[in-house]
């Protein structure tokens, strides 16, 4: 089963807009009684979109899956890990695919989305630190003149 | 900015250690390197941002609850497998770039027209084998759809099934409130003819009788009139009286149950008689059924109730036809008579009005009508005169032997009887205004046309000597229809009194009938059914069962037949299916080798995929179809 997961370079990789076109077709189609698997193909499409609100549809979709099929479970905490990993969401991100690792260890797909996840929660922790240090001393600035112009007064 | 996010780092500190407190995503995170900030502030910022992660948030128990995988194929496998082919190519094309150049190099290869060599085969035969695991990979999704669809459909039952069971509930609640609110209504009315009759009473003693006048009605029809067997059966908490507004009649609400209900599925079994029915028909689903039986019995049912309402009495032998037009009954019997009743005035006023069409006929009518005279004095004041113009009751009595067949539309009731002739009768003037002598007519046409076809053919079969001379009729308008024991079924035009059409076909006495627009059917006792195009006078379709058919009937669906069995014939005309429908469905041949019980069917009536159907040992069963 681990070699049927994707890896999270083909996340990246766009569909084209046809594509997408047709698994939401299909999705709209079957209404209310969608089945799992088109729901997924359209989930998929839309997290492989660059589109942030196409992200957010496609996570929302595999967490449906998720509540509504227990079967499906072990699946689609790799993909929601995926999914959350491309928003950004990196706490949840970790939180589906630590899971996963715990329930398989050996699975090659998550052990590399964890690497991703964590290079990029570090890269952009050093940044966040460079940009909220820069936004404190800016507010501390603007504060001391704040303060400054109302003693002046 | 500064307080902004002075707050949101407390309640991150203070979210990250919630999850950490949670048994299962037991994480080492102590610092925030683990969470990049951009994601914090944004997370916090934003109110799609909140109102995604609430709507795909997973609660703790849902992610404790992950059963083993022991899916066939994953959901990725199926969606590469449901990606059209030549897409697919393109998405793994962006995936692994050195494919696509190998395969130019392949293109190449082919364009270059060498040799095959075993590279290029292998990499065909690679495809190939992908080409098989995606098709094993789809026919997989397949199965597992199907599952799903059965899943859904079982609890689509459920629910449907709870549903029903409402629905149900709400018909019996319906029926209850309209009842209640027909005693409110004859309350009123009979308050308000109280208040009548006392004014009138205090204006003029004239010709009511006092004492009689302030009685109760239900009290004097309990002490004097004549045919209590009528009453004794009538829903005891309504008096005779309020009865005048018949429930059946006005009724505001449609039962729709039936149609709801899964076809052949039982709704009642009424006990109705002792011995076997003659004849039964209903006017509406769920409305009123009057069924005779040789018991020489004539009962009135409320169907919805399955509670019998009351006797209609008058023949003086069986009643072999009857037929129910909103609330007008009519019986022929083998007292040779026709009788006409109207169920909303019968409750109170049966037997008024009776006329007499020969006149060398009236001193049996006389008589006849002397012994309801008697009864009748005894009966309780006359309703308003208005109400009893609306109501006549007829005897029709012309035929010379009993009444086999009748047919009842609009004005027009046509009857045929052993005396082997046809009647026609103008139910406004309340007399026979034609008589058709099917010999004649049988003679007239074998003269008239070439002598090698038969016009009248004894069968010469056993069953003929039992055989009803005229088996049915229908008439539209002045088109009549009518079997006949010699197995012919003629088309006889009403303003002429001539046959234009004889159907010729069946081998045996015809036994039922019906025709609508387009196609006539007919039932014989050689036990096949023949639909008949109207127009071209030719056979349509035919099909025969095991035994000889008593009865048949159909509607916009489902023809079904009475066939000497104890279940009804059904066949559905849409989808050509044949089918059974009763009580000896479920009997097992187990059963009947052990000799189980069930009674055949004689008589079938249908309407609306309502389907009544009258046994030998008296019983009437209720099915939808």
């Amino acid at each position: 089963m681990p070699s049927n997961l994707p890896y999270a370079a083909d996340a990246e990789s766009p569909l084209k807009p046809a594509e997408l076109q047709v698994l939401r077709a299909q999705y709209e189609k079957e209404g209310d009684y969608v089945s799992v698997q088109t729901k997924f193909n359209y989930a998929w499409g839309l997290i492989k979109s660059n589109q942030r609100g196409d992200q957010q549809l496609g996570v929302q979709l595999l967490s449906d899956i998720f509540k509504t099929t227990p079967e499906r479970r072990r699946e689609c905490l790799y993909y929601l890990a995926l999914g959350n990993y491309k928003l950004g969401n990196y706490a949840e991100a970790r939180r589906y695919n630590d899971l996963l690792i715990e329930k398989e260890p050996g699975n090659l797909q998550a052990a590399s989305l964890r690497q991703l996840i964590d290079d990029k929660v570090s890269r952009e922790g050093l940044m966040g630190v460079a940009i909220l240090g820069g936004a404190a001393v800016v507010a501390g600035i603007v504060g001391g003149m704040i303060m400054r112009g109302s003693r002046r007064r | 900015m500064g307080d902004t996010t002075s707050t949101h780092y407390p309640t991150a500190m203070s979210n990250i250690s919630r999850q950490m407190r949670r048994p299962v995503v037991q994480r080492a995170v102590f610092s925030f390197s683990q969470q990049a900030p951009s994601e914090l502030v944004r997370a916090k910022l934003s109110t799609s941002e909140i109102a995604h992660r609430a709507l795909t948030y997973i609660p703790d128990d849902q992610l404790q609850n992950i059963p083993e995988d022991d899916n066939t194929y994953s959901l990725f496998q199926g969606f590469q497998a449901s990606i059209p082919e030549g897409e697919s190519e393109h998405r793994k094309g962006h995936r692994r770039r050195s494919s696509k150049q190998h395969k130019l190099l392949g293109a190449g290869d082919v364009e270059e027209d060498g040799p095959p060599t075993i590279q290029r085969l292998k990499k065909k035969r690679n495809a190939v084998n992908h080409k098989l695991e995606m098709l094993a990979v789809r026919k997989n999704m397949s199965t597992t759809e199907i599952r799903d669809i059965d899943h859904k459909i079982a609890n689509l039952q459920n629910v449907r099934r709870t549903v029903l069971d409402r629905l149900a509930t709400l018909e019996t609640d319906e029926a209850e409130v309209e009842h209640e609110l027909l005693e409110l209504d004859n309350k009123i009315e009979e308050m308000q003819e109280a208040l009548d009759e006392q004014s009138t009473l205090d204006q003029s003693t004239s010709s009511l009788n006092p004492p009689r006048a302030v009685t109760p009605d239900s009290e004097s029809m309990d002490a004097s009139f004549m045919s209590q067997s009528l009453y004794d059966k009538l829903p005891s908490s309504s008096s005779p009286k309020s009865k005048r507004r018949p429930t059946y009649a006005k009724r505001k609400s449609m039962p729709v149950l039936h149609e709801h209900l899964e076809s052949g599925s039982h709704i009642r079994t009424i006990p109705a008689h002792n011995d076997t029915i003659s004849a039964l028909d209903f006017d509406q689903p769920f409305g009123t059924m009057v069924s005779a039986a040789l018991d020489d019995t004539v009962r009135v049912w409320d169907l919805n109730l399955g509670r019998c309402m009351g006797f209609l009495e008058g023949h003086t032998a069986s009643v072999k036809c009857l037929q129910v037009e909103d609330n007008i009954v009519a019986t022929g019997g083998m007292d040779a008579t026709i009788r006409l009743w109207d169920l909303s005035r019968a409750k109170y006023e049966p037997y008024e009005h009776r006329i007499v069409e020969n006149g060398d006929e009236d001193k049996d009518e006389e008589d006849d009508g002397l012994g309801f005279g008697n009864e009748h004095e005894d009966a309780p004041p006359p309703p308003p005169p208005d109400a009893m113009g609306d109501c006549p009751l007829f005897v029709l009595e012309a035929h010379v032997d009993e009444v086999t067949a009748l047919h009842l539309r609009g004005d027009t009731l046509v009857s045929g009887s052993a005396d082997k002739t046809i009647r026609q009768w103008d139910l406004v003037k309340g007399r026979c205004v034609q008589t058709l002598d099917v010999l004649w007519a049988a003679a007239q046409a074998s003269s008239t046309m070439s002598s090698t076809e038969p016009q009248w053919r004894p069968t010469g079969r056993a069953a003929d000597a039992t055989a009803d001379f005229v088996g049915a009729l229908q008439c539209f308008d002045a088109a009549l229809a009518c079997g006949t024991a010699d197995g012919m079924v003629r088309l006889w035009d009403l303003r002429s009194g001539q046959v234009h059409r004889s159907l010729v076909g069946h081998t045996g006495p015809v036994t039922c009938l019906q025709f609508d627009d387009i196609h006539l059917v007919t039932g014989s006792l050689d036990r096949s059914i023949r639909i008949w195009d109207l127009r071209m006078g030719t056979i349509f379709d035919a099909y025969a069962y095991d035994a000889p058919i008593t009865s048949m009937m159909f509607d916009a669906r489902h023809i079904v037949c009475a066939a000497g069995e104890d279940v009804v014939k059904v066949y559905d005309k849409t989808d050509g299916r044949h089918w059974d429908c009763g009580t000896g469905v479920t009997t097992s041949v187990e059963d009947r080798m052990a000799g189980a019980k069930t009674s055949t069917v004689e008589k079938v009536r249908l309407k609306d995929g309502y389907l009544i159907e009258g046994r030998r040992d008296g019983e009437v069963g209720i099915w939808t179809c």
